[in-house]
C-alpha cells in the first residue's frame, strides 16, 4: 500500500467511514507496526477537538448502578436461552447471537487499537495497578484516571485541566469500606497528575469509590470531603 | 460524553445505552493505557464513538420511541454548531475552512453524525462516487494543512 493510500485508510477509519473489512485490515497492520499505530493516534488527535463541541448533558440517574450491574452480569455466565426444536431456526436467537458477535468484534477492535497504542508503555511498566477508576464529573466528562496499587500508592492522571478556585486545592478521597467514611489519599496542590502515597489503609478493592473534591488550602479542615465534587467513579480490577 | 453519543445517535435513550456500554468497556480495559502520553481522553472517546458507530450501522434500531427522546435539530445546524464551537484559532478549524463547503460538510457529517458515504450522498443528493472522491481529496488536503 502506498503511503498516501495508508493515510487515507487511517483517516477513513478515524472518521468512521471505512467498512468493517478495512477497519480490520488497518487494526492488523497497526498491531504489527508501531509506526502505523502512532500514525493512527496522530490522526485521531487531529479530529479529537470535535469531541469537545458536543453539548454537555447531565448524566442520567442510576447510570452507575446500571454500569455496575452490567459488569457483574457479564462476569458471571450468561443465562441459558430456551432452546427451540432442532428443525426450527429461531431468528431472534440468531440475531441475538449476531449482535453479540458484533459486540465482541467491537470490543476486540477497541482492545487492538489500545494494545497497539500502549505496547511500548506496557513493556516498560511492569507494576500493574490493583484497581482502576475513571472519574466523571456531573456532566459525564471523564476528568481523571485513578490507578491504585496494593500499598495504596495511587496514581492520579488528570484528563482535564481543572479550574481550581483560588486558595483551594484538590483532595483525593476513597472509601475503603463502602459503608464507612471517605478517607483522604492526599492533595493535588499543583493541579497536575501525580502519584500519592498513604499508609495504613487496606488494599483497594474493586467497586471502591474514588472521588476528587475542592478543599481549602492544606486540605479539608474536618478530614472529610466538604467542597464541591470535581469527579467520582467506582474502581474495577483490571483484567491481567 | 453523553453529548457526543446523542449527537451521533439522535436519541437520548440510545445515547445512554451507548454511554453505559462504553463505560463498561473502558472499565475492562482501563489498565491498558498510557498516562504519560496524555491520550487517555482520546482513547475514551474512541471507544464511545466506535460503540455509537456500530449502533448506527445496525439495522434493528427502528424501535418506536417517545417523541421527547428524539433529537430533531436538522443535521446542518448540528454540524454548524460543532464547527463554530471549534476554537477560533484551532488548526482543525483553520484547515476545515480551506475546504469547499460541500467537502467540509461531508467530512463533518462522518465524524460528528457518524454518517456513512451512502448517507452523506443521500442527504447531499450527490452520486456516491463523487462523495467518496470529495471526501478523499478533502482528507488529503486537511492532512497537508494540519501537518
Amino acid at each position: 500500500m502506498t503511503d498516501r493510500a495508508l493515510d487515507l485508510l487511517i483517516d477513513e477509519v478515524v472518521l468512521g467511514l471505512a467498512d468493517e473489512g478495512a477497519v480490520a485490515r488497518l487494526e492488523a497492520l497497526a498491531a504489527r507496526d508501531p509506526d502505523i499505530a502512532a500514525r493512527m493516534e496522530q490522526a485521531r488527535q487531529r479530529f479529537a477537538p470535535l469531541d469537545e463541541t458536543a453539548d454537555e448533558l447531565p448524566l442520567p440517574d442510576g447510570l452507575w448502578e446500571r454500569v455496575q450491574a452490567q459488569i457483574d452480569t457479564s462476569a458471571t455466565s450468561k443465562p441459558a436461552r430456551p432452546s427451540a426444536p432442532d428443525n426450527v431456526v429461531e431468528f431472534a436467537t440468531l440475531r441475538g447471537a449476531l449482535n453479540r458477535w458484533r459486540g465482541a468484534a467491537l470490543g476486540g477492535m477497541a482492545a487492538a487499537i489500545l494494545l497497539a497504542c500502549v505496547l511500548g508503555w506496557s513493556m516498560m511498566n511492569t507494576s500493574q495497578p490493583l484497581v482502576v477508576a475513571v472519574l466523571l464529573d456531573t456532566q459525564g466528562e471523564p476528568i481523571a484516571l485513578i490507578e491504585g496499587g496494593p500499598d495504596n500508592t495511587t496514581r492520579v492522571t488528570l484528563l482535564e485541566r481543572p479550574d481550581v478556585p483560588s486558595n483551594q486545592v484538590m483532595q483525593v478521597w476513597t472509601k475503603p469500606d463502602a459503608d464507612g467514611p471517605p478517607v483522604s489519599l492526599g492533595l493535588l496542590n499543583t493541579a497536575r497528575s501525580r502519584v500519592l502515597s498513604v499508609k495504613g489503609l487496606p488494599e483497594p478493592h474493586p467497586r471502591q469509590l474514588y472521588e476528587i473534591t475542592f478543599e481549602p488550602d492544606g486540605g479539608s479542615p474536618t478530614n472529610l470531603p466538604t467542597g464541591p465534587i470535581l469527579g467520582k467513579g467506582l474502581a474495577k480490577a483490571p483484567v491481567t | 460524553m453523553l453529548g457526543v453519543a446523542r449527537r451521533m445517535l439522535r436519541r437520548s435513550d440510545l445515547a445512554e445505552d451507548a454511554l453505559q456500554e462504553s463505560l463498561v468497556l473502558i472499565w475492562r480495559n482501563a489498565h491498558q493505557f498510557d498516562e504519560s502520553r496524555g491520550n487517555a481522553k482520546g482513547w475514551i472517546f474512541t471507544i464511545l464513538r466506535n460503540r455509537c458507530l456500530s449502533m448506527l450501522r445496525r439495522e434493528d434500531r427502528e424501535i418506536p420511541v417517545a417523541p421527547e427522546m428524539i433529537e430533531d435539530t436538522p443535521d446542518h445546524l448540528v454540524l454548524d454548531t460543532a464547527f463554530h464551537r471549534l476554537a477560533e484559532r484551532s488548526d482543525l478549524r483553520r484547515c476545515l475552512e480551506t475546504l469547499d463547503a460541500g467537502t467540509r460538510q461531508a467530512i463533518l457529517s462522518s465524524y460528528v453524525l457518524g454518517h456513512s458515504h451512502g448517507e452523506i450522498a443521500g442527504r447531499m443528493q450527490a452520486p456516491l462516487g463523487s462523495v467518496k472522491s470529495w471526501v478523499r481529496r478533502g482528507l488529503l488536503k486537511l492532512r497537508e494543512c494540519l501537518s
